[in-house]
Formats: structure tokens, C-alpha cells, sequence
């Protein structure tokens, strides 16, 4: 059954959903199965079981919708998400949206998804729920903090225009952009304080990732389009949030750094 | 297990827990902690809840904030939930997930803006902001409108076309009841028009009756309370 990924590179939630359903390594070479079942047999060898975890090996079609264009207003793109946000999916004949429902959907619905990215232990599943609730949050903090910035998208070459605060559903205000700062910065102190604090690098303790620090290091990482000073008063003192965001981009190596905010800039300027 | 929901009837996540609990015959004990009166704030209770917010629960050791995922974790903990509210299917499921994940930066954004800048700011010692309660109704009509133009259209009288309630049904709807702490004419203003979604709540209440009242009973006494504080400080 066809997936097709409706995404913006630009957007945090649909870089997350793109990394995660990227092929395997060995899936470039082998048939999906195979590879399935190389690598099983590798990750029973202890030399190989402590690499990295693959990314889940998701066939899927990557249809670009980007927002500085307003596509996502368009009428074809609202038959596929009358939200007219993104990202969306659509799998065989089935529509969802809302980034969030799309990992659970994506990790429920392919067996070839390991485990630790969304735990089938209640318990565990239930803190990975209350984290990615709680990063709507976050969302709100990250997007108003960085509305003044961008503007540097139209160094490169980006069309901005008011409709693109409009389509991120905020005025242009710096007393927000303050405002959101602030949220940004007591959000990055909640999750040291509160979910770094375990025995793993990961989230809530968690020896692998979920797809909580999915989500949450994409958007955090749209820190990228922020002032090298502005970003390191931002981010600079959280030391544990950094040593995370770079065992999480390790651990989805190399597709973290293929879909980085730069790289998808990068291409647009092209 | 010993089942503990840390709750305020007044807040609108609280009463979508205590109401959902009921109706599937979960037994819990219910600890107030009162918003109005800065409980939430205190050091016992960020033992419970470091985020300092309710709902919360207590399930033996396990404890877990945020009111969607707590309603997901008790559908699947208590074997005696009814499929309906939290489907196992993937497909339904998946759509619950989405409507659920919406409601945070639409409906209940807009709700909170709205009901925070109208009359509660006044409840925790701040100044109503009348631009910002006109940006919480917008969001909150427009939230309105896309609950009838996208989920009620279906065969079923409840979100998604269900014949039967889920989780998402409960809490958008309580989130929708708080508009009877407002004004009647402001209420009618923002709700009237939406035929569709007044007959979602009334099928959504005759699903869960008679818990659906029993835990909104306290709605018209916050109205009158409210009512006096902004009395109180028109005349200041």
C-alpha cells in the first residue's frame, strides 16, 4: 500500500515524520525483507547490537508542500488535509494529519518499526503521550520566539510576506517574540529538569529514543535560523538538552543531518 | 491498585476525566485541588505534578499529567472501558489521536484565551485583556466551525461519524461547556448558530448521564462568582 508524506522541510513536525520512516541502510542495497533480516541477525552479534538504531525502513513518497508558497492553501492540497497544515499522509486510501497522531499511526501500522520508538508497555506509552501533549507547548513557545527570524529567510532568497506569519497563525510583534522567548527558555529548564534526569540519554530516562525526542529536537533544532548569539543565550546554558539533541541526531544518522533545517534552506536557495 | 485523580470540577480537562472514570465504572478517589485558590502552586502537589497543572492521576506508583494522555492510559489499563471510547483499531484510533492533538492549539487555545480574558484573569488578581479575549473567541468560532464542517458531518451523532462516544467526544465537549460560566447573550453569540454541535453535547451529556451534569453542577455558581468580580472592578 502507497504512503505518501506531505511535507515542508522547513516545518519541525514534518522533518521529524521524515526521518523517521527513512530506509534502511541495507534497504538501498536489499529487498526491504532481507534487509529486515540482516538486520535482526546483525543486532544479535554484540559487536553490531550496540550501533546506532536504523531508521524504521518506511517506504514512502515525499510530495513537497511549502508553506512560503502557500500550497498548503491550495484547494487540491485541502482535499488531502482540510487542516491545510503540514505534515499530512495519505496510505493507500487512508488521510491523517497532525504530526503526532502520524508517528503513532506510522509506528502502529508497519511491524517493522522497533519498539523503543513507541513502546507497547502502557506505562511507558503513557509518559511518551503526556511529553508529546505537552509539546504543543512548546510548539507555541518555539514558533512565536522565532517569528522576528524569519526575515533571514529573505537573505536567502525565501519570498516572506505578512501571509507567512499568518500561515504560522501569529502577528509579527516583538512583544510576542519576548514573550515566546521566554516560554522557549522555561521549556528547554523543564525538560533537563524533568525528563533528562534518567539513567538514559533519551527522554524520561529512556536508553533509545522515542518518538517524543523525534518530535521535540526538530523543532528545537529550528534554532538553526536564529542569530549564532541570540541562539546561544537561547540554548547555550542547557547543556543536557544540547548532549541530547546530539545523541538524538546520532542515533538517526545520517537522515537527521539529510533533513536538517539548513540542508532544506540550502536546497531552496538552489 | 489504589486510583487517585487530582482534579478541580471547574476545569475543563478535570471534569473530562471524572465524567469518562464514571460512566466506565473505574473506581478512584477524587482530590480536589482548587485553581481559585492557588493549590496547584503548592510543594505537595508538584510531588504529584511537577508541571504544576491539573488533571492528574496516581495509579498505585505511576504517576501521569496531561489530561488526553491520562484518558488513553486509563481506556487501556481497565480492561471494563468500552471499545468505543478508545478503539482499538488502528485507522479510528489514529483519527482520535488527530482530533485530540487539534484540540490544543485550536479549540482549547481559543477556549482558554477567551474564558482566561473575560473573567478569570479577575479570579487570579489580573486585568481582563479585551484584545486578547477577541483573538480567544475568533479562535474559539473558528474552532466551532471546523467541529461541524469536518467531524459532525458523518452518519454518527458524534465526532468522526461514530454511532458512540470516545475520548474525544469528552473532552472537546467539556471544553465547550465552560461557555456557561459566560454571559447568556456572549454564549448564544459564540454557540447559537452551531446547531450541529449543540446536539453533539446534548447526545454526548445523554451518553454519559447522569455524570455529565453531576460534574458540571459547579458551572453556574462560578458564573455568579464571576459575575461579582467583574462587578468589583468596573467599579474601580
Amino acid at each position: 500500500m502507497e504512503l505518501k508524506l506531505y511535507a515542508d522541510r522547513l516545518s519541525p513536525p514534518s522533518r521529524a515524520v521524515l526521518i523517521f520512516c527513512k530506509p534502511h541502510r541495507l534497504g538501498k542495497l536489499l529487498s526491504h525483507q532481507l534487509a529486515d533480516r540482516c538486520k535482526s541477525l546483525l543486532e544479535r552479534i554484540p559487536l553490531f547490537a550496540s550501533q546506532p538504531t536504523w531508521a524504521n525502513g518506511i517506504e514512502f513518497e515525499e510530495v513537497s508542500i511549502e508553506l512560503g508558497k502557500l500550497q498548503h492553501r491550495s484547494p487540491e492540497y485541502a482535499e488531502i488535509n482540510p487542516m491545510k497544515q503540514v505534515p499530512a499522509i495519505v496510505h493507500g486510501d487512508f488521510k491523517l494529519s497532525e504530526s503526532h497522531a502520524i508517528f503513532i499511526y506510522l509506528a502502529s501500522a508497519f511491524s517493522g518499526v522497533a519498539d523503543h520508538w513507541y513502546p507497547a508497555d502502557v506505562h511507558k506509552r503513557a509518559k511518551i503521550h503526556s511529553v508529546l501533549d505537552w509539546h504543543h507547548t512548546l510548539i507555541c513557545a518555539v514558533v512565536q520566539a522565532y517569528l522576528p527570524y524569519i526575515a533571514l529567510f529573505v537573505s536567502v532568497g525565501y519570498h516572506f510576506n505578512t501571509s507567512i506569519a499568518l500561515a504560522f497563525g501569529l502577528p509579527l510583534d516583538p512583544k510576542a517574540a519576548a514573550e515566546g522567548e521566554k516560554l522557549l527558555s522555561a521549556s528547554l529548564a523543564t525538560i533537563e529538569s524533568l525528563w533528562l534526569k534518567g539513567d538514559g540519554p533519551f527522554l524520561l530516562g529512556n536508553s533509545q529514543p522515542s518518538i517524543a525526542d523525534l518530535a521535540l529536537v526538530c523543532e528545537i533544532i529550528q534554532l538553526e535560523v536564529a542569530d549564532e548569539k541570540d541562539r546561544d543565550r537561547i540554548i547555550g546554558k542547557h547543556e543536557r538538552v544540547l548532549k541530547w539533541i546530539e545523541d538524538t541526531k546520532n542515533a538517526t544518522a545520517p537522515y537527521f543531518d539529510e533533513f536538517s533545517l539548513r540542508h532544506a534552506v540550502g536546497q531552496r536557495e538552489a
